[in-house]
């Protein structure tokens, strides 16, 4: 079965997550590593799409990963660019590693696809580039299996 | 010792802009792009910079806009200069949309000397300039503080050796705002919309130290982006560039392709000539634009042909269509209702240079006038000139067709007084013979050319034009209803 562009971009996003992590899989150690990809992701959109570009974006996707992840999200609660690493932590924290980690991916990928259907896969790919893990070459990928 | 600075200039990569800014856009000036919302300003500047930006030269994008910059970004991916390739490469986009909301004029030039301090681009974009002036006003910085930031920024600009273009929607030209002095490039852009048709121009109001191209000259925005139409200046000096290279008229006369027409012409159409073919609906006026072209790609001659006709495949006839094929000529067909002179001629010229054409028909001009925009049809003689002129500049045969009503109280060659800027004038006519429809054709003018001055009667079949002798029996001809001259009635009762 052909792999496509969305599912390289989704693997993609979980191996950067896996690494940053240290393939550990403690809830704080997720949270760090989504933060640590926020971080990067945000330094690299907020020139070029604003922060106000990259907080309405945010904010949706949380909205639509909050679905199955309720606890993300607090109907009171402000959030943009900035605060989100502070959110993160918190509402990581103290929960089971396995959900966070689907929870982190999630909300990632959605982030990335909703900033693609608005830009173009091709200008999102050019400017989170630098964001994400590559692929571990053929010869490494056959080693591993 | 009086050397001159020597200004490079940059070649902007918009198809005719370059011709209209007098060789592209000097190094290190500082320009303004301005128009209303929707005239093409954003686009044009994404364009400029995604054409000049290189590693060696990059560019910052500054957008400071009231729509926000995803949805610019959006949008303008879908034109084919738009290369992902080249951002964070070449090409860096700076949102300056919180600081011109949160900030003033001091917190604005700081962001944008940092970021061009940090970047040193040699390219330097700021959409919309004008966001940032109205930000200012909201601060209550006041006017004197405007255009001390100004100052201060086309100072800095200068001294970072950037090439600057700020994009604006600058109301009043009346009442310019202190940038319009500071500039040394403004470039206007402005649509209208006339009954159901939009047209976009561009003005070049001010370019220091080169000779622009005066007056307004159409645009259009393609997939491709924004494409300039440069308005043909009649007193053009050819050697400028903007037209292909003038060919000399010569003492050649071209065959016409109708047997006995180049007799009645004083020997062919010479070389370089316009020809004006008048005549009223179904007379045979494209059969014989057909055949002058037929006749000259018989001699080698390549032709072009420029339809505007509805049903093309009605009105053409099959031989033209089947030379389009093949390649033997180049057709140019339009049904849109919006064009502007300067863009046939400009499709018409790279199509003859293509093609290294010489022959050329327009038909009909009837055609031609409703397809150009409701707004240029007032000038349709004016440009109908300048078409003209522009065509003898490239030595090219021009032979044009003109649907005119048969009239019989005057004789009238064309409905747009252009009879005088031909060269030479065929006209067709419908005369009534013992009640049949005839057809007589006569050659009116040929410049500085003897020529038959006979009307002589023509068929046409499946060859083609016919032409036959004189209706010498008859007088009265242009009357529409000939009748039998004094002699020849005589003679007729003579008969047995």
């Amino acid at each position: 079965m052909p792999i496509t562009d969305r599912e390289l971009c989704r693997e993609t996003i979980r191996r950067t997550l896996r690494q940053r992590a240290k393939d550990t899989s403690d809830a704080l150690s997720i949270a760090t590593a989504t933060s640590e990809i926020w971080l990067l992701m945000s330094a690299q959109l907020t020139p070029v799409i604003g922060g106000n570009g990259v907080d309405a974006i945010l904010r949706r996707s949380l909205y639509l990963v909050s679905a199955a992840f309720p606890w993300l999200t607090s109907p009171d609660e402000h959030v943009d660019h900035e605060s989100l690493p502070v959110r993160i932590s918190v509402r990581f924290a103290g929960r089971d590693s396995v959900v966070v980690e689907q929870a982190s991916c999630s909300f990632l990928i959605t982030f990335t696809e909703l900033l693609a259907t608005l830009i173009g896969n091709s200008l999102t790919r050019r400017l989170l580039a630098s964001v994400w893990v590559a692929a571990p070459p053929v010869v490494e990928q056959e080693k591993i299996s | 010792m009086s050397q001159k600075v020597g200004i490079a200039r940059l070649a902007t990569g918009v198809p005719g802009l370059d011709a209209i800014l007098g060789g592209g856009v000097p190094e290190f000036s500082l320009n303004l792009i301005v128009g209303a919302p929707g005239c093409g300003k954003t686009t044009l500047a994404h364009q400029l910079m995604f054409a000049m930006a290189t590693r060696k030269r990059p560019a910052l994008f500054f957008t400071a806009l009231g729509e926000p910059a995803m949805k610019m970004l959006r949008y303008q991916q879908q034109f084919s200069f738009f290369d992902p390739d080249k951002i964070n490469e070449s090409i860096r986009f700076v949102s300056l949309g919180e600081d011109v909301a949160n900030g003033a004029f001091a917190q604005v030039l700081k962001r944008i000397a940092h970021e061009v301090e940090k970047v040193a681009p040699a390219l330097v974009f700021v959409d919309s300039f004008r966001s940032v002036m109205l930000e200012a006003q909201h601060q209550s910085e006041g006017p004197g503080s405007q255009q001390q930031f100004i100052q201060q920024l086309g100072m800095q600009l200068l001294g970072w050796e950037t090439t600057t273009f700020l994009i604006g929607e600058y109301a009043s030209p009346t009442s310019p705002p202190p940038i319009f002095t500071m500039a040394d490039g403004l470039m206007s852009l402005e649509q209208s919309v006339f009954r159901n048709s939009m047209v976009r121009k561009i003005q070049i109001m001010k370019m220091r130290g080169q000779a622009t191209r005066p007056g307004m000259h159409t645009f259009r925005i393609t997939d491709e982006g924004v494409v300039v139409f440069p308005a043909v200046d009649v007193r053009d000096d050819p050697s400028r560039g903007t037209l292909a290279r003038p060919r000399e008229r010569t003492q050649k006369r071209l065959a016409m392709g109708v047997p006995r027409l180049d007799e009645m012409m004083g020997g062919g159409l010479p070389s370089g000539y316009s020809l004006l073919v008048a005549g009223p609906s179904g007379s045979g006026k494209t059969i014989l634009a057909t055949a002058f072209l037929v006749e000259g790609v018989r001699r080698g001659e390549p032709g072009v042909i420029v339809a505007f006709e509805q049903t093309p495949s009605q009105s053409r006839t099959r031989t033209i269509d089947d030379l389009v094929r093949a390649g033997s000529i180049g057709l140019i067909n339009t049904r849109s209702l919006d064009l502007s002179m300067d863009e046939v001629i400009q499709h018409l010229i790279t199509l003859i240079d293509r093609m290294k054409a010489t022959r050329v028909v327009i038909d009909s001009l009837s055609g031609f006038e409703l397809a150009v925009a409701p707004t240029f049809r007032e000038d349709f003689r004016e440009s109908l000139f300048r078409m003209i002129a522009a065509l003898s500049n490239l030595g090219v045969t021009v032979l044009m067709t003109s649907e005119l009503e048969d009239r019989y109280n005057d004789l009238r060659f064309s409905p747009y007084g252009s009879a005088f800027l031909t060269d030479a004038i065929i006209v067709q006519r419908y005369v009534e013979v013992k009640s049949c429809l005839k057809r007589v054709m006569a050659v009116v003018k040929v410049r500085a050319s003897v020529h038959s001055n006979e009307l002589r009667e023509f068929e046409i079949d499946d060859g083609g034009i016919v032409i036959g002798e004189t209706l010498s029996e008859y007088g009265g001809m242009l009357s529409g209803s000939p009748a039998l001259t004094p002699v020849s009635s005589a003679n007729a009762q003579d008969r047995p």
